[in-house]
């Protein structure tokens, strides 16, 4: 019979998770680790929560990296960010092999579940940074800047967390319209929170910016060398719904 | 004019310069507003396909000087602007902000002289760093003929400088610019390579410039020689290829009906070569007059005239042996050295490598097998046959068009 771990949704908390698992000898190959509020239960399931601790989890995290390097922790972690389904038992499994080979993980390209959630990672990674780019901001009446986005993997931390040191100097706002999460931003630190109704009203002068810009984006473009296809390679139409330029 | 206007004018007027890069910048970090991101961000894509980074605008479009090519020439019948130091500093922070942009991107027509122009660049970027904290990616060119100490005097406030070579040949330029001497464009590229060397907070991101191609009867050769000696000699971090644009009809320039798009991006994966994966331009190319082989990539166009030299054996051969396969690139030749040393490896390891065995087949083996039994004695002809894109064989009077259909990289021209 499978034991289910069912963990909070957060990073943290999967790797408490499996910080269980692994110490406690428990047979991984038996083992689901689940979301709390992606578990549908079934009463022959053995069941069993795992709290999310900062202590346990910065102890597994210690271990990674002390097994392998930080940029294999890294891994881990935009691997947990992608909307992949079944990701945890991908990552479970990964854990226990950074645990066996160490840093030569990087280079297990045959082994399926090392290049799985390699796949994961890397695609995590490459849509963060499409959207350092494609995020838009507008100004609007309560004084700060706003931005939302949909994102296909749940990437709102580094996201917000890469304009945190870009636009130190304002008050933001990054929008998860799909998770309905919110990173704020108060000049100091970021909160995430889930939102509720925002009605906010852009500025004249946010307008007039956006007029600027797309005016600007359509007097580059350089009619001999029109290549649409190219284009949407780059920059995909699913990144075009929040993208000015586009609308 | 209002600013909308003059933003499109000289927006415009800005879009042939193709260097817009925003990476590399290692400049210190102030208080203040934004900050330069090491690998470069992409903020959109114009309907041409290219990387808008940054905000890229001329100064001014007036022109003292009357370069054959060039769109904002003297004698050209076209609406003129200019912008003040304060509009552009106020765009780009606004666009900055909003994240639009990456930084800005400030070329500039001469107007008045080049040292009021110089100047003028000057007073822009000096308003954006010291008014506005400004810290994020700022491309400034340097004028030609401008003086030295302006020069200087931006450079330290700039994370890049380029001045644009233009041409690849003297005899080029004296034709299509006379204005322009072979001079007034090395003496600043060397004065900044200079400084630079000297200076730590001097254009951080270094120096490139800019060659246009097809406009004159220049080889392929040429352009790549010259490159080569600008990596060396000034230790340029990129020299970027524009196919020329027929935007002015001007007996002195090629009758080109559209912009050569294959030529450049050859050109971009040859230049690639010699920068990255240390081939030399001799290497390259038999003669002075020779063009690259549109058909196929120069790493291809070259092995199949070294195929002494093959095939390589994946499991034995070095670094440097490897890089020079087709199909192989850095990271699949990085991945294959490291791998190796566990256990030998098949094809079907390379695959997952990243190699491309379409091409790799034809030039490696493996534990002293190749990818199929007879692909050993192939001729050079025979292998360039399989590895030619059908569409340039159906259609090879329409090479100026098929890029559009088969172009992947464009720009970085990594192979
Ligand atoms: S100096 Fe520059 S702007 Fe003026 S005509 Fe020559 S290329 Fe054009």
């Amino acid at each position: 019979m499978y034991k289910i771990f069912l963990y909070d949704g957060t990073f943290e908390g999967f790797m408490c998770a499996a910080f269980h698992i692994i110490s406690e000898g428990i047979d991984k190959d038996s083992t689901i680790i689940v979301s709390k509020n992606e578990y549908q239960p079934m009463f022959i399931d053995n069941v069993r929560e795992v709290q999310s601790d900062l202590k346990t989890f910065l102890e597994i995290r210690k271990e990674m990296i002390k097994k392998a390097d930080n940029s294999v922790f890294k891994r881990i972690y935009y691997a947990f960010l992608s909307d992949t389904k079944d990701k945890e038992g991908y990552i479970l499994r990964y854990l226990f092999y950074v645990l066996v080979h160490g840093k030569k993980i990087k280079y297990l390209y045959s082994d399926d579940i090392v290049n799985t959630v390699e796949k994961m990672a890397k695609n995590v990674s490459r849509e963060i940074g499409k959207y350092m780019g494609l995020i838009r901001f507008c100004e609007t009446d309560k004084g700060f800047l706003y931005a939302k986005f949909e994102p296909k993997n749940d990437i709102i931390k580094p996201i917000a967390y890469f304009f945190k040191n870009r636009l130190n100097e304002f008050y933001w706002v990054i929008h998860d319209v799909k998770r309905n999460k919110v990173a704020i931003y108060d000049r100091k630190k970021v909160q995430f929170l889930t939102c509720d109704n925002l009605k906010l009203k852009v500025t004249h002068q946010d307008e007039m910016f956006q007029m600027l810009w797309k005016n600007y984006f359509k007097a580059m473009a350089i009619e001999e060398r029109k290549n649409l296809k190219l284009q949407q390679q780059n920059m995909p139409k699913r990144y075009w719904k929040y993208l000015l330029e586009k609308n | 004019m209002d600013i909308l206007e003059k933003l499109e004018v000289l927006g415009a007027a800005a879009k042939y310069d193709v260097s817009c890069a925003s990476s590399g910048s290692k400049r210190e970090k102030h208080f203040g507003i934004g900050s330069t991101f090491s690998a470069g961000i992409c903020h959109s894509w114009t309907d041409d396909g290219r990387c808008i980074s940054l905000l890229k605008v001329l100064f001014t479009n007036e022109c003292i000087f009357d370069c054959a090519y060039c769109i904002n020439r003297k004698s050209n019948d076209i609406k003129r602007a200019t912008f003040t130091p304060q509009e552009i500093a106020d765009l780009t922070i606004n666009f900055y902000k909003r994240n639009y942009i990456e930084g800005l991107f400030l070329s500039s027509a001469i107007k008045n002289s080049p040292d009021w122009t110089m100047e003028m660049l000057f007073r822009t970027v000096w308003l954006l760093r010291y008014k506005y904290q400004f810290n994020g990616y700022i491309h400034v060119k340097a004028i030609p003929y401008a003086s030295l100490d302006l020069i200087r005097k931006t450079g330290f406030l700039a994370d890049r400088m380029s001045v644009n070579i233009e041409l690849p040949s003297e005899k080029s330029l004296k034709l299509l610019c006379p204005n322009k001497t072979k001079e007034s464009i090395l003496k600043p590229m060397e004065f900044i390579t200079k400084v630079a060397e000297e200076e730590k907070n001097f254009v951080a991101a270094g120096q490139s410039t800019q060659m246009i191609i097809g406009a004159t009867d220049d080889s392929d050769y040429k352009i790549i020689n010259l490159s080569q000696h600008l990596y060396k000699k000034f230790k340029l971090k990129r020299v970027y290829y524009s196919a020329y644009t027929p935007v002015n009809n001007d007996p002195r320039i090629l009758k080109v009906e559209s912009p050569p798009l294959l030529r450049e991006h050859r050109l971009y994966q040859a230049d690639w070569l010699i920068r990255v994966y240390n081939f030399s331009a001799d290497e390259l190319f038999k003669s002075k007059d020779e063009n690259l082989d549109l058909e196929v990539d120069p790493k291809v166009m070259w092995a199949l005239r070294n195929l002494d030299r093959f095939p390589v054996e994946v499991n034995r051969a070095s670094y440097e042996q490897l890089i020079r396969v087709p199909g192989i690139g850095i990271k699949s030749a990085r991945r294959i050295i490291k791998n190796r040393v566990f256990h030998s490896l098949e094809f079907d390891d390379l695959k997952k490598m990243g190699v491309v065995l379409k091409r790799a087949k034809y030039f490696i083996t493996c534990n002293g097998k190749t990818f199929e039994r007879f692909l050993i004695d192939l001729e050079p002809e025979k292998i360039k046959q399989k590895l030619t894109d059908k569409n340039s064989l159906q259609r090879p009077q329409q090479l100026s068009f098929f890029d559009r259909e088969v172009f992947t990289s464009v720009i970085t021209g990594e192979i």
